[in-house]
């Protein structure tokens, strides 16, 4: 362990000297200030710190990645090439020690930096309503939406449900001959869509006087005295309608059925449509059983003449506290950072500097737009299956995810909650078990391979 | 060295190493079976042209390329074991520093990968520096090192576990004169202790002073191998070294070799070069020491000033850095020879090379060397040629005392007082 630390403390020493982290540590001191100043988002105290603390995360996150990718890759192809190595690998030092203190030691500095700077940018956002001397009004908002962190619970369509609703439905037409029982995988899945969206349209669709129906469980504020949000917005069936009414009832209608004294909260409003609206109720509103439950009832009023459609539909409340949400977009950073010290060191056993950085710049941004090249690859290979699943699969499972839900910055933007889960995951999978992998195919490779340079 | 399992400290089976090509064909054949044995204790010298195998050997002992066929034992085991390497010390062709780090770190970085306390990483690094003579700029990053000084560190770093078994490429390479002299004091003193050395180097003086055996490669075989002086020793020749004596004693001297009927050649003996700069830069560091300072040769001044002769330091350190038994006789200082002191033999064995030095670089008046040639065969010319070499250095040499006379005055006085 001792030698694996020293070989940790000589890749900081070597990332600090040979000047690599410094342009980043100067570029992020320059720049994270002047942001915080410069920028003014929609003039609005909430909007600017939207924006700063959005470029800011982004701007810090691809630096450290960037430094992280150049450092891993540059300190063992470094050490190979001046031959530096020869005199650390015959001292009692085992190979893989030394692929170990080259990861831990651009870890540490991952860690350290991520956390000045993460500070930096936490203490500009938490001076910033009164550095520009932000009206009540203005901070009050930016406290709702902005220093807190809102979960957020979304549309619960049961897609099982749906699936089943859909098969039943197949299972029928073909049996009552509606349409032939030997077409192909196909046609066959057309059909299907065409089903389950007429399916979920039975689910989403109110027509004038209907109602529908939400319900949530596990709603579990952080005080008991908090305010919930639901997010929503309206589309019309029918053309040309621009605005639409709407009859709200929260409450836990299953307890008011039993017990007169539950109170159920109404709210009314007209809203242009395909726009986001929002309200707010308390949250003595919800189901006092114990598993937070809540139902959102939406009535579509006569006056609309028209079916309506909610979309979008958000629960929103406050979960926890904007600093303990801001430490896990750390965390999310963070993951990736280990994962790119992981790759920068696995593959400079094996290739030159330039070659080895050049590969894990693409991986960075194969892993910034993941989701995209999973769905290309994957759509282009079906015909290739087995081939696919053995080959390209794998390794399309390597890349790191970065975006998406493992994209730290909307969660901050918009205030809403980082879930623990999330970050665990992507911390099991991406920075442990991808690393993991990562580390030991680059010390088997160490471990085989000759480490003086051919010279006759 | 009965505590060892293995018979020989470095030792190789039918090593090959061959260097294919892109495609995979055989294209060079860099070391061809070569059997390799030396024994604990020993200090062995390899010796070949460029491109000969000597580094490649020493690559594939240290398990930085892989053999093509054979196997390469240190202490009886792979240098891949760390029970192993810790027992061993690697200076390559080059001094390999990290730059960006100052001496005093590349060492404590050494230290502890060989797991050394913080105490004794502390004593050792001051020691060895003090050794190479880095003291004084010991916190200065090694990228801005000369490359005789990134050497020292080099051999520091080699020497910091007190390794048993010392692997030098190319030692004294871009070294100035006091350190290829110190390096090997260092092998010597470093062989006393029942250490074992292997080195290999171009400058074939240095290794028939330091070497108990050597072997010659050439083509990645083994040509030659034997010890220094059965190699060497012209056994047909006889050599007298006397203090100054009278032409009359010369006569009759003259004499007796006429009646053996032997040809004989009567000359001073010359300083070697590197015992003549020696004493040079020392009496000029000494004669400058008030105004400290001041002095151009910074690189020395510090590694000088502090240790006259140079073997005293390597004592210090290397009997600190582990209290192994040192034999007596390394410890014994050596003494200062009065100049009556007559010396006649043959050429003497190389154990007593320090010894000899010594004496040698505090001789006021050299005495006289009679030249005994028994036959006028192909050996005279060995000798011609080292008396026409001795005439160049002596009108250099009495240029260089002419001009630096009182420091010439001050090495006299230091070495009497």
């Amino acid at each position: 362990m001792g030698s694996i630390w020293a070989v940790a403390r000589n890749t900081i020493s070597q990332a600090l000297r040979m000047k690599i982290a410094v342009i980043v540590i100067m570029m992020l001191a320059i720049l994270l200030p002047l942001m915080g100043i410069v920028m003014g988002g929609d003039s609005t105290l909430k909007g600017k710190l939207q924006t700063f603390v959005s470029y800011g995360l982004s701007l810090t996150s691809l630096l450290l990645c960037v430094m992280t990718i150049a450092v891993s890759t540059h300190t063992l192809t470094e050490e190979i090439k001046r031959k530096q190595i020869f005199l650390v690998l015959t001292k009692p030092l085992r190979r893989y020690e030394l692929i170990l203190g080259k990861f831990l030691g651009v870890v540490i500095l991952d860690v350290f930096l991520l956390a000045l700077f993460g500070g930096v940018i936490f203490g500009i956002t938490y001076f910033m309503p009164r550095m520009i001397d932000a009206d009540e009004k203005e901070v009050a908002k930016a406290n709702d939406a902005f220093f807190t962190s809102r979960a957020v619970l979304t549309d619960p369509v049961d897609k099982k449900e749906i699936m089943k609703e859909v098969n039943k439905e197949f299972a029928r037409r073909i049996k009552e001959h509606e349409i032939a029982s030997d077409m192909t995988i196909a046609r066959m899945k057309r059909v299907k869509q065409s089903i389950m969206a007429e399916e979920i349209g039975k689910v989403t669709n109110i027509p004038p006087g209907g109602t529908r129906v939400w319900r949530f469980e596990n709603v579990r504020p952080a005080n008991p005295d908090d305010i919930l949000f639901v997010q929503y917005k309206l589309e019309a069936v029918s053309p040309g309608v621009d605005k639409l009414y709407s009859q709200w009832a929260i409450g836990d209608n299953r307890q008011a059925a039993r017990d007169s004294k539950t109170r159920v909260g109404t709210y009314q409003s007209s809203d242009a449509v395909r726009t986001v609206q929002e309200f707010k109720f308390p949250s003595e509103l919800i189901s006092t059983d114990g598993d937070g439950y809540v139902e959102i009832v939406l009535h579509n009023p006569y006056e609309n003449r028209t079916t309506i459609v909610a979309k979008e539909l958000k629960l929103l409340y406050r979960a926890g506290s904007f600093a303990g949400n801001y430490t896990r977009a750390m965390g999310v950073i963070l993951t990736r950072l280990i994962f790119l010290a992981a790759l920068g060191v696995s593959v400079s056993t094996w290739l030159s500097f330039p070659v080895a950085i050049l590969m894990c710049v693409v991986v960075f941004f194969a892993g910034t737009v993941n989701g995209f090249i999973v769905e290309a690859i994957g759509g282009l290979s079906k015909e290739l299956a087995v081939v696919y699943v053995f080959t390209i699969r794998p390794l399309l499972w390597l890349l790191p995810v970065f975006d998406g839900e493992f994209n730290p910055t909307p969660y901050m933007v918009s205030g809403e909650f980082l879930k623990w889960s999330t970050l665990g995951k992507i911390f099991l999978v991406t920075a442990f078990i991808k690393s993991s992998l990562l580390l030991l195919g680059g010390m088997f490779i160490f471990h085989k391979r000759e480490i003086a340079k051919i010279t006759v | 060295m009965a505590k060892e399992k293995s018979k020989y400290a470095i030792e190789t089976f039918a090593l090959t190493k061959i260097f294919p090509d892109w495609w995979g064909r055989a294209k060079v054949v860099a070391v061809d079976n070569l059997d390799l044995q030396i024994k604990h204790n020993e200090v062995y010298g390899l010796l070949g042209p460029n491109g000969s195998g000597k580094t490649t050997t020493m690559k594939i002992l240290l398990s930085l390329l892989h053999p093509s066929k054979g196997a390469a034992q240190i202490l009886g085991g792979s240098s891949r074991d760390p029970k192993i390497s810790d027992r061993v010390g690697y200076l390559p062709e080059e001094s390999y520093l990290y730059k960006y780090l100052t001496a005093r770190e590349t060492l404590d970085f050494y230290g502890r990968i060989f797991g050394l306390s913080r105490k004794v990483r502390k004593a050792r690094i001051d020691d060895l520096l003090e050794m190479v003579g880095l003291t004084p700029m010991a916190n200065r990053q090694v990228g801005t090192y000369s490359k005789g000084m990134a050497r020292r560190i080099g051999l520091a770093q080699a020497l910091i576990n007190d390794p048993d078994v010392l692997i030098l490429d190319e030692p004294t390479s871009g070294m100035d004169p006091i350190g290829t002299r110190q390096m090997k004091d260092m092998i010597i003193q470093f062989a006393r202790r029942g250490k074992t050395v292997m080195l290999c180097s171009h400058l074939l003086a240095d290794v028939e002073d330091v070497c108990d055996r050597i072997g010659i490669l050439y083509g990645g075989r083994m040509q030659t191998e034997g010890t220094v002086d059965s190699l060497l020793q012209k056994t047909d020749q006889k050599q007298i070294v006397t203090s100054a004596i009278s032409d009359k004693a010369l006569g009759q001297i003259r004499e007796i070799i006429k009646k053996e009927n032997a040809d004989c050649d009567i000359s001073s003996p010359m300083d070697r070069l590197e015992e003549f700069f020696i004493r040079t830069v020392a009496s000029a560091q000494q004669a400058n020491q008030p105004t400290s300072g001041a002095v151009n040769t910074g690189q020395i001044s510090g590694f000088l000033t502090e240790q006259k002769p140079p073997k005293e330091p390597e004592k210090g350190v290397l009997d600190e850095l582990v209290s192994a038994t040192v034999e007596s006789e390394a410890v014994e200082p050596v003494a200062v020879s009065k100049p009556a002191v007559v010396e006649v033999g043959e050429q003497g064995p190389k154990s007593d090379l320090l010894d000899k030095l010594t004496k040698t670089a505090v001789v006021e008046e050299p005495g006289d060397v009679v030249g005994v040639e028994e036959t006028t065969d192909a050996a005279e010319t060995a000798a011609v040629e080292e008396i026409g070499g001795s005439d160049v250095n002596s009108d250099l040499l009495n240029k260089l005392i002419n001009k630096g006379d009182g420091s010439t005055d001050s090495v006299e006085g230091s070495e009497n007082g």
